[in-house]
């Protein structure tokens, strides 16, 4: 496959739905036609966290609307598509599963090729879309599903150095956002509040910096955040405006010093493979977090490797991103499979060891 | 003007139903199943139109199951059906469980399905429409004609879908939205946010 390809891209694998128009001529940089993102957070903003019913029932919904607002946008016909991509995984079945129906139906009838998405593929592609960054790069996947590290070989091998063994910052910081009584999503309410707030006067530990290797923990860091406002509440009866700054300044703090100690290793690790263009991407949502991105541009300044950090919409979850991945897919020799089916679980990196949800279902992610 | 082909499918319960109409000829594929429905039905589909020596492009409308029943069961369905409709640029019309099995039965009738839970799905259809759909407790008894539980005997439910939609296509329809009839289950949250203080 060496002319242009353009493809249309759905994700529905969390509370975002989007479909999106990417077109690509080798040797130029891709164009992203349309990119529609349809969120929820409004819907699940009483649960305090998304509610995957509920997230399922809006994306059967609103799925379609999104697919044809991006090929009217990107005045592209469905007869002039080379291919579906759809996100078929991992994440919340209800969700992933009426995006990928939907994107049966339409290639059934349309008689075009589909190809099947990993949703962290997708992210960790971004950078060849934004800035045709080359292999192999560094990638840290940091958002409210997922944070890992990754080792982009190429369009299909991905090598994991490490990950969280139970939640994602991005968790974290919605979970500290809900226990100080801040607005959802957490990461803009809390470094909000973090930046006028003192990070020295709590302590919070920083998990699993004492053990080698890029593996990571927040869970523990939850716990130590609500013991922690727990014991200002038993003093004072409430929190003061300060003593929240401070909690979130202590928690963001923390967060980041996790993460750049954890970046600095998988440098390392990475620097071994002697890259041309040595170079750290991050994607989701916690790396628009201005204390956490300075710190990692910190971290490869040090390091002498480039920091590339894609615009916000293409780092947080998207369709176009999916549309790119099965762009890079096709050009491999990837012309995907009508019977393709949805994956709850689905591990970038089948080689490592499960970080999360081993038994006889797998490792999720 | 191309003869009508109305393609209908269903997957609200244990089973991937379809059915093709063509005037009054009916082609019809079900198969009982608990899970598995979303691997099986664009398959399903393409055998049953084969069968029927007709293809996609012949189809003037789709027909649509949109529960109540299994919520993911329902919602494979309709979103199958809302890009089946997008892709052949053909309608897609929404026909709940309970309208189908009502379909063709003399009037009035109660339609009383099994809704798990020991609870059953319930509405009464009489000559002027269709009462409102209600989910009751499953030891309810119904004075008059009942269909489903030991009742009448409902047409078989892709068929159904199939000879409604077809009334239903010469006139606007809105998309096929899932029929759930259940809440999703989810619980606003139960810890308060702290008390802040005046500084």
């Amino acid at each position: 496959m060496t002319g242009s390809l353009t493809f249309l891209g759905i994700e529905s694998s969390c509370d975002d739905t989007a479909a999106a128009v990417v077109r690509h001529v080798p040797g130029q940089p891709a164009q992203i036609l349309a990119s529609i993102v349809e969120g929820q957070t409004a819907l699940h903003a009483a649960f305090g966290g998304v509610v995957p019913e509920i997230a399922a029932r809006a994306h059967a919904e609103r799925l379609d609307h999104c697919v044809e607002q991006a090929l009217a946008e990107s005045a592209v016909a469905l007869a002039d598509l080379d291919g579906i991509a759809v996100t078929a995984g991992p994440g919340l079945i209800g969700g992933v599963l009426s995006g990928v129906m939907l994107a049966r139906g339409l290639a059934l009838a349309t008689g075009l090729p589909i190809v099947g998405v990993n949703h962290l593929a997708g992210h960790a592609l971004t950078p060849r879309l934004t800035d045709q960054l080359a292999f192999p790069y560094l990638m840290l996947l940091v958002s409210g599903g997922h944070c890992q590290f990754l080792i982009v070989h190429s369009e299909h091998r991905f090598e994991r150095l490490g990950g969280t063994i139970d939640d994602a910052p991005g968790e974290a910081f919605d979970k500290t956002a809900k226990l100080l009584g801040l607005n959802q999503p957490g990461g803009p309410a809390v470094q909000t509040e973090a930046a006028l707030g003192d990070a020295k006067r709590f302590a919070f530990p920083r998990p699993l910096l004492d053990r080698p290797g890029c593996d990571m923990s927040f869970s523990g860091l939850k716990t130590a955040l609500l013991r922690a406002r727990d014991a200002v509440i038993a003093e004072k009866g409430g929190l003061t405006v300060q003593d929240r700054r401070d909690l979130c300044a202590g928690f963001q703090a923390a967060v980041a010093d996790v993460l750049a100690e954890k970046t600095r290793r998988a440098l390392e690790v990475y620097a071994a493979l002697n890259p041309a263009r040595p170079a750290l991407a991050v994607a989701g949502g916690v790396a628009a977090n201005t204390a956490v991105r300075a710190r990692l541009q910190t971290t490869c300044a040090q390091a002498g490797v480039e920091f590339l950090a894609p615009p916000l919409r293409l780092c947080t979850d998207n369709a176009a991103m999916i549309a790119w991945a099965g762009i890079e897919r096709f050009r491999a020799g990837d012309y995907g499979s009508a019977d393709l089916v949805a994956r709850p679980r689905w591990p970038l990196d089948a080689t490592a060891a499960p970080l999360l949800g081993s038994g006889k279902k797998g490792a999720k992610a | 003007m191309r003869p009508n082909l109305v393609l209908a499918f269903d997957t609200s319960a244990a089973h991937c139903a379809a059915a093709l109409l063509s005037g009054d000829r009916v082609w019809l594929k079900s198969e009982a199943m608990e899970k598995g429905q979303a691997e099986r039905l664009m398959p399903l589909i393409t055998e049953l139109l084969a069968e029927a020596g007709k293809a996609l492009a012949d189809i003037t409308a789709i027909g649509v199951g949109t529960g109540p029943g299994n919520f993911t069961g329902v919602r494979i369905s309709v979103a199958a059906a809302r890009g089946l409709a997008l892709g052949l640029g053909v309608p897609a019309i929404g026909v709940t469980r309970l309208e189908a099995m009502a379909f063709g039965l003399p009037r009035p009738v109660t339609v009383v399905e099994d809704a798990r839970r020991d609870e059953v799905y319930v509405q009464r259809f009489d000559a002027g429409g269709a009462g409102v759909a209600q989910i009751m407790a499953a030891g309810v008894t119904f004075t008059g004609a009942v269909a489903g539980r030991d009742g009448l005997q409902s047409l078989p439910i892709a068929e159904a879908i199939a000879r409604i939609a077809a009334a239903r296509a010469g006139t606007a329809q809105p998309r096929p939205a899932p029929f759930y009839l259940r809440g999703a289950d989810a619980a606003p949250s139960s810890d308060p946010p702290p008390v802040i203080l005046e500084a």
